[in-house]
């Protein structure tokens, strides 16, 4: 029987060709779709490795104070955060902070023992982070240690924290990275610790690789100008008031922003998601016009077709046999459409496109598939219904 | 020959003489609409013997082609009973229907009703894809042996539209051939062809009565042709005439 269908579908491939191509197209569309929305969900399911519950993000501008001036006016700035009542945590960043949608970014180059390059790890994550990050953010030390006192005077080998991709990035054979060097900007430097994560870019961006460098209070070179400040439960608009009344009051000029990193987290969800979700109802619009011309051709063919449908009762179809007939056919129809399809989504994995894992494509592939054979079924189902109910004797006469 | 099925409730009784391959007793056939009722077949008793020749003649409307569809349980009595080889298949399911259909009868239509898109070889094979065990290669096997039957062995690879219509029609008798059944129920088999090609197809359908002992009842306005049959049923506004 399914040669049959093929033979026949086959056979009326012209006839059928707009259908194979409204296949093809919603087939192209899903996976289009597929892949994102797998990228997104596959993102999201990596842990962030930090918690932002009550932890605020504090800015700041110096205005025109003299750059000599500033380091003091920072340092009695923190003393003064970490005195303040509500203020449990504080930790300096750079503008790079979690959903700040700033990022620094560098490649490192792995090198074998004669000083030859082996291979390079691109797009990785730069981190200035204060001492007391992890209190501050529940950053989670898997391996090793976090900085602590005696890296003040580190001397030749300052000390680098790495997370555990990168760590993977480095020895894919699931060597420990803890005492090794770390190959950055000609100065090796000494990892220290691992950390699980350090997703600043967020759940839905792709996860890369993270080093993060202890911002020293000795340094008059870098001043950074984010503060991240682990508050009490439950404060609110006058901790923010008294904070930024603070900041002005300390340092002259200078001017501040404060948010929590929930909102910022929604707001930056909201952005990320705003173009999948417009792509993703635009589908489905189209979908559910592909569908609505699916159910109007098959109800036609089946009008068109009732002479055809008698004589297949009179040679002894059952009305089940009828009813598997119309829907074999449109899913025959389907893999017509489905296969010129694949032909077009195997190029992304074969070709590298958008540098997206090969498994990312394969799963839309199946989604796409598998979705596309589900509309095919439902748009079918109650064409096939009534092909099945037709009076073989009324629809011979009728020839 | 195959066997038919039986109903899974009760075995049918066994209502005719074991001859009659086809036993038609008190049929009645109403169209009903909401105005008007129409009695298309009228107290009807019939039998077919095995192995006979049968013409149904009468005007156009006086019920021929519905007690051909009865007869191949094509469509339900309004009243009256239908028997098969002695068993009246009125609780009979869809499913059981459709299983004699396929393994007793054979259908031949005054146009043919072959499927365009398909090949004279894959049209042929149609009533055997609908019978379980039947392996793709005997089922191929069944359908040549159809063609040839019917002297169309070296057009298997042909569409229907690029054949003659008596050729079609030939086509159409390989298809009823090809599930060997022992009734051949033909409505008006050469209503569609010129008088040259309705005597080769008249011919043919002879040949299989006699030498293959086909059970042929064929609805026909063609006197000539029915007075070769054995024997001429004819039908007047719905009722059986002498």
């Amino acid at each position: 029987m399914i040669r049959h269908l093929f033979t026949l579908m086959w056979n009326r491939r012209r006839a059928n060709a707009l259908l194979i191509v409204e296949m093809f197209l919603a087939f192209v569309v899903l996976f289009a779709v597929g892949s994102i929305g797998t990228t997104l969900w596959r993102n999201y399911r990596q842990p962030l490795g930090f918690t932002y519950t009550d932890v605020w993000q504090l800015n700041f501008t110096t205005g025109q104070q003299p750059r000599a001036e500033q380091f003091g006016t920072l340092q009695q700035l923190l003393a003064r955060l970490r005195s303040t009542p509500g203020v449990e945590e504080v930790a300096l960043s750079a503008s790079n902070t979690p959903f700040s949608f700033n990022d620094s970014r560098s490649s490192i180059e792995m090198k074998d023992e004669k000083g030859k390059t082996k291979r390079s790890i691109n797009n990785v994550n730069v981190y200035n982070v204060g001492p007391e990050l992890p209190k501050v953010l529940g950053l989670k030390v898997v391996a090793g240690r976090w900085f602590d006192r005696s890296d003040v005077a580190s001397g030749a080998n300052p000390p680098v924290v790495i997370d555990e991709r990168m760590q993977r990035a480095m020895y894919p054979d699931g060597e420990s990275a803890v005492g090794k060097m770390f190959p950055f900007d000609k100065k090796e430097q000494r990892i220290i610790g691992v950390v699980s994560a350090y997703r600043t870019d967020g759940e839905l961006q792709e996860p890369l690789s993270s080093v993060l460098w202890q911002i020293l209070p000795t340094d008059t070179i870098f001043l950074p100008q984010s503060i991240l400040l682990k508050v009490r439960p439950g404060s609110g608009a006058a901790l923010e008031k008294q904070l930024a009344d603070d900041v002005r009051r300390i340092g002259p000029g200078w001017s501040s922003t404060i948010k929590p990193l929930a909102e910022m987290h929604q707001s930056q969800m909201k952005q990320l998601l705003t173009r999948p979700i417009l792509l993703g109802s635009m589908s489905f619009f189209l979908l559910l016009n592909v569908a609505l011309g699916l159910f109007g051709v098959l109800w036609l063919n089946i009008s068109r077709r009732r002479g055809e449908i008698g004589v297949r009762r009179a040679m002894g179809a059952t009305a089940g046999n009828i009813s598997r007939q119309v829907l074999g056919e449109i899913l025959v129809l389907t893999t017509f459409g489905l296969g010129l399809g694949l032909l077009v989504a195997a190029q992304f994995p074969l070709l590298g496109v958008f540098s997206v894992q090969t498994s990312v494509y394969l799963t839309a592939m199946v989604l796409a598939a598998g979705l596309l054979y589900l509309l095919a079924t439902v748009c079918a189902l109650y064409p096939s219904r009534l092909a099945a109910g037709i009076q073989p004797a009324v629809a011979l006469r009728e020839e | 020959m195959n066997q038919f099925p039986t109903p899974a409730t009760q075995p049918a009784p066994v209502v005719a003489a074991a001859e009659a391959v086809i036993q038609l007793t008190g049929i009645e056939k109403i169209y009903q609409t909401k105005t008007i009722e129409t009695v298309a077949l009228n107290h009807v008793n019939l039998s077919i013997q095995r192995g006979e020749f049968v013409s149904v003649m009468g005007p156009s409307g006086c019920g021929k082609s519905t007690l051909l569809s009865i007869m191949g349980l094509l469509d339900e009595p309004t009243s009256g009973t239908v028997a098969i080889d002695g068993r009246a298949v009125t609780s009979y399911s869809d499913r059981e229907l459709a299983h004699l259909r396929n393994h007793k009868i054979g259908f031949v239509f005054q146009s043919y009703h072959l499927i365009n898109d398909l090949s004279v070889l894959d049209n042929v094979e149609l009533p055997l894809l609908y019978r379980s065990g039947v392996s793709g290669k005997e089922r191929r096997q069944r359908a040549l042996a159809a063609l040839d039957t019917v002297g169309l062995g070296a057009r298997t690879r042909h569409f229907p539209s690029q054949l003659s219509g008596g050729q079609r029609q030939r086509v159409a008798i390989a298809r009823a051939l090809a599930g060997r059944p022992e009734i051949i129920l033909a409505d008006e088999p050469t209503g569609n062809l010129d008088s040259v090609m309705g005597e080769e197809i008249m011919d043919l359908l002879l040949t299989l009565n006699r030498q293959q002992g086909a059970t042929i009842v064929m609805v026909t306005h063609d006197e000539q042709q029915a007075l070769k049959t054995e024997r001429i049923i004819r039908f007047f506004d719905g009722s059986q005439v002498n």
